[in-house]
């Protein structure tokens, strides 16, 4: 019960979600299960890089890099995967690529104290720069990524072929969302690392060792960056081009902000955001409503402003987020 | 604290933003420092002298060798050298700053002809031409809103070769139902657009033909991974002939379309701008055709029309047509490859119009 009330809001939103879905999916079966489609395969990447983005600032270290940890990583795993012929080696390489610049972040902010958001931007740049550099066109995946279907959750009418039915990394990212949600509020290393990233000299007195616990997590979440790499140019896609991430990094940051920093609420900010670009598409495709394109277009943006507007002053950011820690400097 | 804390951040975010889109271009595998790399043939005489006929390029983003407008611009630069025994040379832009100090390096040595590369280079053409009066240019797909006396816009109908490749695609279609993927909504890629619903009509009456823009400006045209999520939604509700037109957006969808179940049986996708088949290989599953702009032949018809004094300045109209069918070619059912036909030729002759008009 205390799960329930903890998470009144939450859940009444969701709640209401489902019921929606389901009275839209009996008006029209197809046009919903593939607008809900759309939503999911938009906000995977999202998903994964906004649970980035709150792992560090769960722990107090500010990430925008995200945006260069999920080029770099989608860049490796396409070329990984066609030059070796393995799409299981690409997957590996591009995540592991989203480690390594995730531990590039984590030891200059957290031990070498740089300023977190040059950090980011250095991350941005060098990603970008170098991708750009050594992209060759004319390469193609050994094969196309396999999908997955989850017995039994597979077979739940609209939701199920969406959400359980995918490729590896869309579902890693369901999987990735409960055991962040999970081990953030209901374990020891999540109390410890939400205390790092509001206090973290109380956290440091208690005994816990900030500066590991902080490399540590900001290390670790750039799998989840590698994931979200690899998920665009291996699943999402089949190729790799230049400036391949479109600001998904940067939207995702607006994503954690609605989410509250909160893994389960990023998840459906992000499927709102989704809908919401899946609904412009939609509704250029269908024609109901005969208004310029340009308008249509404007409805995720203005959507986004609405709800960010709203959002704004109810949410509040990890007391320690972008402040570098120096032991004893209180 | 908290709200200077918060500002801050944010105008890092934004900051950031900015930044990567300014480093998005530093990238270029033969880029030297600065402008960009040159290449092409080895100069010999002396640009500004009478005899030697000098033809310079300025790419658009992107390599020469990018098997799309660059290089087939190229191409026509080098096929008119051949004809002409011009001396040719190229710069790769690797920024969009760098248009006009590429196109300096050329105007400085006094080359007799420069072609730039592409819709976004026409305001950095028009004022280089301005400051050098001697010089001829050539713009491909830039369209000339007022006349410069020394600038050629190459331009295409786009909407005639639209209109022949949904004009197949209406042919294809058993759902009736026929998608298009495309970039920004700007004027070319709005004319293919038209043209493509318009043929698509012309060929079956009762089908259906989705219009599907980019909703963001700035990465329209590279971002694949939202065109096959565009390409799936549609695929789902039914649509099995898709026109990816949209620069590396339109190849997402070609290549979301090559995924699906029946890909090349009983779903089809078509390029654009150039024969596809040569440039996004993993469409080749379901890759019937492109809807092309002969970039090629009129670069190198402008070029030997300035050699011989007689290029005027305004718009010079190129011509489109389809690709090669390649694997396609012995699937395609005969009388519909014959139909096909008649439409391509009786759009060129002009017994055939499209009927689209931009407003």
């Amino acid at each position: 019960m205390g799960f329930v009330r903890a998470n009144r809001t939450g859940l009444a939103v969701a709640l209401a979600v489902v019921v929606a879905a389901y009275v839209a999916y009996a008006v029209d079966g197809t046009l919903t299960s593939s607008l809900l489609g759309f939503a999911w395969s938009f906000a995977v990447p999202l998903v994964l890089a906004a649970l980035v983005g709150v792992l560090g600032e769960r722990s107090g270290v500010i990430n925008i890099g995200i945006e260069g940890q999920m080029l770099g990583s989608a860049f490796v795993a396409f070329f990984a995967a066609a030059l070796s012929g393995s799409m299981l080696l690409g997957a590996l390489a591009g995540m592991g690529t989203g480690l390594l610049l995730g531990a590039f972040l984590a030891w200059t902010t957290v031990k070498w104290r740089m300023d977190q958001i040059i950090a980011g931007v250095v991350l941005n740049i060098v990603a970008t720069g170098l991708t750009s550099f050594f992209y060759v066109q004319g390469f193609t995946l050994p094969q196309v990524m396999p999908s997955i279907e989850v017995p039994l959750l597979s077979s739940i009418p609209l939701f199920g072929p969406v959400f359980f039915t995918g490729g590896p990394f869309s579902l890693f990212a369901i999987v990735a969302v409960l055991v962040i949600w999970f081990g953030l509020f209901h374990t020891r290393w999540g109390l410890r690392t939400r205390a790092v990233g509001e206090h973290p000299h109380a956290a440091d007195t208690a005994g816990v060792d900030v500066v590991r616990l902080r490399l540590l997590n900001v290390t670790l979440a750039g799998l989840l960056a590698g994931a979200a790499g690899a998920y665009l140019s291996m699943e999402a896609s089949s190729t790799f081009e230049r400036g391949f991430t479109a600001g998904r990094g940067f939207l995702a940051l607006a994503i954690m902000i609605f989410g509250a920093w909160h893994p389960g609420k990023a998840m459906l900010a992000a499927l709102f955001f989704g809908l919401m670009s899946g609904a412009a598409a939609q509704l250029q495709a269908s024609r109901v409503v005969d208004i310029p394109e340009q308008f249509v277009n404007l409805l995720p943006y203005v959507l986004t402003l609405v709800v960010l507007a709203v959002a704004a002053g109810r949410v509040r950011p990890p007391a320690a987020a972008g402040e570098p820690f120096v032991k004893g400097d209180a | 604290m908290k709200l200077a804390r918060t500002t801050a951040a944010l105008s890092g975010v934004v900051l950031a933003a900015t930044l990567a889109a300014c480093g998005g271009s530093t990238g270029n595998p033969n880029a030297g420092g600065g402008g960009g790399a040159t290449g092409g043939a080895a100069p010999a005489g002396d640009c500004s002298s009478a005899e030697v006929f000098c033809v310079g390029m300025v790419t658009d983003m992107g390599s020469v060798d990018d098997k799309s407008f660059n290089q087939s611009a190229w191409e026509g630069i080098e096929a008119a050298a051949k004809q002409s025994g011009a001396q040719t040379k190229y710069i790769q832009t690797t920024d969009t700053k760098d248009y006009a100090s590429n196109l300096k390096q050329f105007t400085d040595k006094k080359y007799d002809v420069i072609v730039t590369v592409g819709y976004v280079m026409a305001e950095a053409t028009t004022t280089a031409a301005t400051a050098n009066p001697q010089t001829k240019f050539i713009g491909v797909d830039q369209a000339q809103a007022k006349v410069t006396d020394n600038v050629a816009g190459l331009v295409f109908p786009e909407d005639q070769a639209g209109y022949s490749a949904g004009y197949l695609a209406g042919l294809m279609t058993k759902t009736n139902k026929v998608a298009q993927v495309l970039g920004m909504q700007i004027p070319p890629v709005e004319k293919y657009a038209k043209g493509f619903e318009a043929g698509a009509k012309a060929a079956n009456s009762t089908s259906n033909v989705s219009i599907v823009y980019h909703p963001a400006g700035d990465n329209a045209f590279s971002d694949p991974v939202w065109g096959a999520n565009a390409a799936k939604q549609q695929l789902a509700q039914g649509a099995d002939v898709v026109f990816g037109a949209g620069g590396k957006t339109g190849n997402g969808a070609l290549g979301e379309v090559a995924k699906a179940k029946g890909a090349g049986t009983s779903t089809y996708c078509i390029g654009v701008d150039t024969d596809q088949w040569l440039t996004v290989p993993e469409a080749h599953p379901c890759l019937v055709t492109s809807a092309t702009k002969l970039i090629s032949k009129g670069t190198s018809e402008l070029i030997m029309q300035a050699k011989d004094g007689k290029m005027k300045g305004g718009d010079f109209t190129g011509d489109v047509g389809l690709a090669p069918f390649h694997d396609f070619d012995a699937k395609l059912p005969p009388d519909v490859k014959t139909k096909v036909g008649a439409v391509v030729k009786g759009l060129s002759d002009g017994s055939i119009k499209t009927g689209v008009t931009l407003g």
